[in-house]
């Protein structure tokens, strides 16, 4: 029997915290910390995100593919886990940031608002 | 699905928290660089950060099956509750299994024998050849038949002729003459069936036609027994009927036929025969291509054909050819008996879900508090449903597993009883197997079982009145109204069940009770029949048959012990030969014939032998030869039906007339008239028949009957026959010049052979009944005792009161009585309706037989009686203040 999954904060945004996460690593590799204080401040934390509800999501990409991973040393010298754009993420980087243009061009066009 | 994520989750989670706590030692080494305190800075990170314990367990569970591991975890807890309760679990688990184990032995058999495929390569395309009238149709051919049906090479790709070696040969040569069972056949025979061959090959159609020699091939059996397995035996010779047939090959060992077959040789049929004499069985492949209406086109236009040959009357009117597939032909009748059996289990598999589901039910009202409880911690019905949902999958498979061993078991014992002539079982049911396919159907029944007898109690279970239960102090109080009325309809259910399976068993007892009591009309008691195969050259002629009976007779009755000696070439109740006849100067009218009667010829003494009784005009005498004047003896059916009024004695018939020049032979005078004999079996009506002297058959006739079938020799004896075999044996092997005997069967064997399929369907369906009887008796029982138990504080006061122990006996009897007589009621009535399928396996007996529907209700009833009366003895013995202190 499937018991009904309780839909957890921030599923919905799950798709566009996946992507934020992909194109923060553009940039290059980077260990969990840093990417939530990317996000936060590229967003001009407009975006506020529990900085644990990152992990599920990297662990998430990781194991399909997107990203890789690797223990070494941060800048503050200590253990860090540095995650890394793989091949499969940057095309699916490129992808969802295509969808993402489109949906947002649709609803801007619903709402009226000029496109720029 | 990504697997991946599924690996090594303890390992990835220990990272993770490793991350976790790098990550907050990042954002402290932040935070204390912007001037916070230490403490602060801890603090802060772990507020930003959220609770680490969350996000390992959203990883975690992400990387789960959530649903598995619940399943699971139900499991262990229900395996833990069964073991708790242990007396309760054997008693469900055995139940359960007694109904699956019969349902499995059961299909296990119908698997076999009407769901399989023929073991042939492409089984679809194999059909028999019939002929059809307005009355059904009939397998059977003739030569000319064969012949048409040979050429319909647009429909057929071959077509082969095969009989079922009635006569049996005898190996000769070594020191032991052997009777082995030789099957003829045509040379397309081996190709249509895709038969393997170890060595050698299979008959041409040269060797198949008239003159192409005598040759045979081996079955992998007599190759290992008699030649063991020797490969050079291909190009050798193996004496039989005293001639040397050349070997030209072996067939492997998985070839199966439906009767054992030793060796095979060819028909050689003379394809212009006029011989209209249907002694073998025709079946063909079809084309791929072909469809049923060009088959049957196709097969008009051959009818067509052969009437124009043969004559208008060479086929019924409206009658013509056909085909049925091979595997419908083999099944035969015993679908619908499977099925009806089938049925039958069906009934006990849902008494003993009744009988678990009462239980269960009895068990979840002692677990009220449980349920309550987990309610009231939070389990949602679903929850609460899965797991006992689990819990009686848990019991229903355990018992499949257990219910597949006494299925495998069972049907062995069900097969060591004779079932009388299933086909496709082989040789004592060994070719009924457990495979996939019963496999399967366990698992099945056992789910289906499970969630049957789990899912009212679950459902009844997860709706707890939270506070009125976990309000009272104990788990005394009962299930509710609800589900105590649900278990009395169990009950009832259960009664009613029972009821239809033992009005079932007592109508087939009452029928072979019946099959018993009839007279037979011929001895069977110290009567044995053995079968000497004349198949050979030496017999192709009447007179060296004649010398052999003669010599043979004398030689028979001269063995101490030995009363009575007869020969024929049909054994009464294993089917015989049949001919039309003519009583001459009688106009026939739209008919062709006066009428067809069964055909018997037999010795002189035959009727002594076998005590049947001279009613009027003389018995044979041994000067009834070939050269005496031809006569006949009739039976009393044959004088009945066709000499309803005046006298047969003063009558003359034609036998067989316009049957082929094999039946050539002059008018019979009628000599006598003997007692009927039943020799379709105690269940058919004695049919007409005639018997004439064996010395007076025709010489091709005897040449044709010696090719099908054996002299019979029937032997009455003073003492149990079985203890005179080998004097007899010997002194007929002398009397023969060295031919040995087979099938030696008592007549009592026989006739208990006849009846087989009646005995085994009534010992099936008495061990059914009485398996039902027993399962609603246990279930009243537990209903009746539980409601005692739940209504002890009510008879404590009623006694406190001033009640007699008489008077709550009789309440809790009356109770259970009306339980009951309503489950008579709906198993009277059921029976009423259902006993109609028995109504082809019924002899003697109506299908409402007034002693079945009176004598079953009366014994299911006392029965119930004994089960109530414990409880209700039990109901006596309630200590009023023990009851009332309970409060």
């Amino acid at each position: 029997m499937v018991a009904k999954r309780v839909p957890e904060a921030g599923d919905v945004l799950q798709g566009t915290l996946d992507m934020l996460i992909l194109r923060t690593l553009v940039m290059g590799p980077a260990h969990g910390h840093t990417i939530a204080h990317a996000i936060e401040s590229t967003s001009e934390n407009a975006l506020e995100i529990e900085q644990g509800s990152l992990y599920p999501a990297l662990h998430r990409l990781e194991d399909r593919g997107l990203v890789s991973s690797e223990w070494g040393v941060s800048e503050n010298n200590r253990k860090a886990k540095f995650y890394q754009l793989t091949g499969k993420g940057r095309k699916e980087l490129n992808a969802a940031t295509g969808r993402w243009r489109r949906m947002t061009r649709a609803i801007s066009l619903i709402l009226g608002e000029s496109f720029d | 699905m990504n697997l991946r994520r599924f690996r090594d989750r303890g390992r990835k989670d220990e990272d993770l928290a490793e991350e976790i706590a790098s990550h907050l030692a990042h954002e402290e080494d932040d935070n204390a660089a912007r001037g916070l305190t230490p403490e602060e800075a801890r603090r802060q990170a772990r507020v930003s950060f959220g609770n680490p314990r969350v996000v390992r367990e959203r990883v975690w569970r992400y990387r789960s099956l959530p649903w598995i591991e619940d399943a699971w975890r139900d499991l262990r807890f229900a395996l833990r509750g069964l073991r708790k309760t242990p007396g309760f679990t054997i008693i469900a688990i055995l139940v359960i299994a007694v109904g699956i184990g019969v349902n499995t032995a059961v299909f296990s058999v119908i698997n076999t024998v009407l769901l399989k495929p023929l073991t042939y390569p492409d089984p679809q395309a194999l059909v028999e050849l019939r002929n059809t009238s307005a009355q059904g149709s009939f397998p059977g051919a003739n030569i000319p038949k064969f012949n048409i049906w040979h050429q319909q090479t647009g429909i057929f790709q071959q077509v082969a002729a095969y009989d079922s070696g009635g006569a049996g040969m005898n190996i000769t040569g070594g020191d032991h003459p052997e009777q082995v069972q030789g099957m003829h056949v045509s040379a397309d025979y081996f190709a249509m069936f895709g038969a393997p061959v170890v060595t050698g090959r299979t008959f041409s159609a040269e060797e198949d036609s008239p003159h192409g020699g005598r040759v045979t091939v081996l079955s992998y059996g007599l190759w290992k027994s008699r030649f063991g397995a020797n490969p050079n035996v291909v190009g050798s010779t193996i004496q039989l009927d005293g001639e040397p047939y050349l070997i030209v090959g072996v067939i492997g060992r998985n070839f199966v036929t439906d009767v054992p077959v030793d060796l095979w040789v060819p028909f050689q049929f003379d394809l212009n025969s006029q011989d209209m004499a249907h002694y073998f069985t025709v079946a063909a492949r079809l084309r791929p291509d072909v469809t049923l209406p060009q088959v049957n086109a196709q097969l008009r236009l051959a009818a067509d054909q052969y009437r124009r040959a043969y004559g208008q009357n060479s086929l019924p009117p409206g009658g013509g050819f056909g085909v049925v597939s091979l595997q419908e032909s083999t099944i035969g009748d015993t679908r619908f008996p499977l099925l009806v059996l089938l049925g039958a289990v069906g009934f006990v598999l849902l008494i003993a879900c009744a009988n678990v589901a009462n239980l269960l039910l009895a068990r979840a009202s002692a677990r009220k508090r449980e349920f309550a409880t987990r309610a009231a911690l939070g389990a949602g019905r679903g929850q609460i449903i899965r797991q006992l949902l689990i819990e009686s999958l848990t019991l229903s498979l355990s018992g499949g597993v257990l219910g597949l061993i006494v299925g495998f078991l069972g049907v062995r014992v069900l097969l060591s009883v004779n079932p009388g002539n299933i086909p496709r079982i082989g040789e004592d049911g060994s070719a009924v197997s457990l495979d996939l396919n019963v496999l399967l159907f366990t698992l099945g029944v056992s789910i289906l079982t499970g969630i049957l007898f789990g899912l009212v109690p679950a459902i009844s279970a997860s709706r707890p009145n939270l506070i009125a239960t976990l309000n009272e102090n104990g788990s005394r109080a009962g299930l509710g109204f609800r589900s105590g009325k649900f278990r009395s309809a169990l009950v009832v259910g259960e009664i009613g069940s029972a009821l239809v399976l033992v009005i079932g068993a007592a109508l087939l007892i009452r029928t072979f009770m019946k099959l018993q009591a009839v007279d037979l009309g011929f001895a069977t008691h110290n009567v044995i029949s053995m079968a000497m195969s004349v198949s050979g050259d030496r017999f192709q002629k009447t007179a060296p048959v004649t010398q052999v009976i003669h010599d043979g007779t004398e030689r028979v009755l001269a063995v101490p012990g030995v009363l009575g000696v007869g020969v024929t070439n049909c054994l009464p109740m294993a089917g015989g030969f049949g001919m039309v006849f003519d009583v001459v100067g009688r106009a026939k009218g739209n008919s062709p014939f006066t009428g067809g009667a069964g055909f018997y010829s037999i010795s002189w003494r035959y009727f002594d032998a076998l005590k049947i009784p001279l009613l009027r005009g003389r018995e044979f005498t041994e000067q009834d030869d070939a050269a005496a004047p031809e006569v006949v003896i009739i039976n009393e059916a044959m004088a009945r039906r066709f000499w309803p009024k005046g006298d047969p004695l003063k009558d003359r018939i034609q036998i067989g007339p316009g049957a082929g020049p094999a039946f050539a032979e002059g008018p019979r005078q009628v000599m006598g008239i003997v007692g009927d004999t039943h020799d379709g079996g105690p269940n058919r009506d004695p049919i007409p028949i005639m018997y004439i002297p064996l010395p007076q058959m025709p010489d091709l006739e005897t040449a044709l009957n010696s090719g099908v079938a054996p002299l019979w020799w029937i032997v009455r004896s003073q003492v149990d026959p079985r203890t005179l075999v080998t004097p007899i044996t010997a002194a007929l092997r002398d009397a023969s010049g060295g031919l040995p005997v087979a099938h030696i069967r008592t007549m009592d064997e026989i006739e208990a052979r006849n009846t087989a399929r009646q005995r085994f369907n009534m010992l099936l369906l008495t061990v059914f009944g009485s398996a039902g009887l027993l399962m609603a008796a246990i279930g009243i029982y537990g209903v009746m005792s539980y409601s005692v138990q739940q209504r002890t504080q009510e008879l404590g006061v009623r006694m406190a009161l001033g009640a007699q122990a008489s008077n709550l006996r009789n309440m809790v009897i009356r109770q259970g009585m009306v339980f009951t007589l309503i489950g008579v009621g709906v198993g009277v009535g059921g029976a009423f309706w259902l006993t109609r399928f028995l109504a082809g396996f019924l002899f003697g007996v109506k299908t409402w037989d007034p002693i079945a529907f009176v004598a079953t209700p009366l014994l299911l009833s006392v029965v119930a009686l004994c089960a109530i009366w414990i409880p209700a003895k039990k109901a006596t013995r309630v200590d009023p203040m023990a009851a009332l202190r309970l409060e």
